[in-house]
């Protein structure tokens, strides 16, 4: 089982953007489970309105992905510190296809992440994967792309 | 300002409508939420924000063109592609073309060309929207 702590030493992303909590299973160049538990303090669920609905509290879509796509670079990154490479470059969500959303996660839910390696490269790493919360299926990815950029690549973006 | 519903950040700055569906923009600033941790001292517009983009303006498009009390989800990425990282002083603009499904009233598809102010290309999206009439709550 890997912590939180551990996971800042594996991942780029940080508060509040880091979506996952712990690794709880981990199989280099294979499969990773990691979970993210959702709660009402986190700032997507700031500002919103008095008397709304349930359905307004749904962990936003763009989130999970994001969340599910973390898991999946930390299993990339750990495969590849397993294996005696660094990963050279800025960690970057290079494309997703067929990301369906089939329920919704609310706060005091803790989201469930398997992702499974389809092929890793030096600079890039193909995944599909899957949420769960309490066994329910929430969303399920056919493939996504994870890539490792040069640096001075993604600087040189900015418009004077 | 209040939120109807949970969102990672106010995504959408402007709305032009167009024939096909709308053009929107969006400011990238350093101290849009969340940024601060993606990441540290080396800021970028995190790839699902510009999904997060789209998604809040067709959302929003869809609600107000339909019963009131339409509640609109997101059904599916279908695909999603980033060509170029947003930064800090970028602006996005979000070309978005939102088609009716003519089989199903309940499902709307919205395909868009994210670009840069310098004209690059950000990203390709492609969602897939539910649309849940009033009292639907699932």
């Amino acid at each position: 089982m890997l912590e939180y702590a551990y996971l800042t030493r594996v991942l780029p992303h940080r508060h509040p953007i880091l979506q996952v909590d712990r690794v709880l299973e981990y199989t280099p160049n294979q499969r990773i489970v990691a979970v993210k538990a959702v709660t009402g303090t986190e700032p997507c669920f700031a500002g919103l309105a008095d008397g709304l609905p349930h359905s307004s509290f749904a962990y936003p879509s763009s989130l999970l992905v994001e969340s599910l796509g973390q898991a999946g670079a930390a299993l990339w990154v750990l495969s590849a510190r397993d294996g005696g490479t660094v990963l050279d470059g800025t960690l970057m969500f290079g494309a997703a296809r067929g990301f369906e959303f089939h329920g919704s996660a609310y706060p005091g839910d803790v989201l469930r992440h398997e992702v499974v390696v389809e092929s890793l490269k030096e600079n890039s790493a193909v995944m599909r994967g899957e949420t769960r919360v309490d066994g329910r299926l929430i969303a399920v990815v056919a493939s996504m792309l994870a890539i490792a950029r040069p640096e001075a690549a993604v600087a040189g973006s900015v418009n004077p | 300002m209040t939120r109807n519903y949970a969102v990672p950040l106010d995504a959408v700055d402007r709305v032009e409508l167009t024939t096909a569906g709308a053009t929107v923009t969006k400011r990238i600033v350093a101290d849009d939420p969340y940024i601060e941790g993606h990441y540290p001292g080396f800021p970028i517009y995190p790839g699902v924000f510009t999904v997060e983009t789209v998604y809040q303006a067709s959302r929003g498009l869809v609600e107000s063109r339909r019963e009131p009390g339409t509640r609109v989800t997101l059904a599916e990425v279908r695909s999603v592609r980033f060509k170029a990282p947003l930064r800090p002083g970028d602006e996005l603009t979000a070309e978005c073309e939102l088609r009716d499904d003519p089989d199903d009233i309940s499902r709307v598809l919205v395909v868009a060309e994210c670009r840069r102010k310098d004209g690059a290309t950000v990203a390709k999206v492609t969602l897939d929207l539910r649309v849940h009439e009033a009292g639907d709550h699932a």
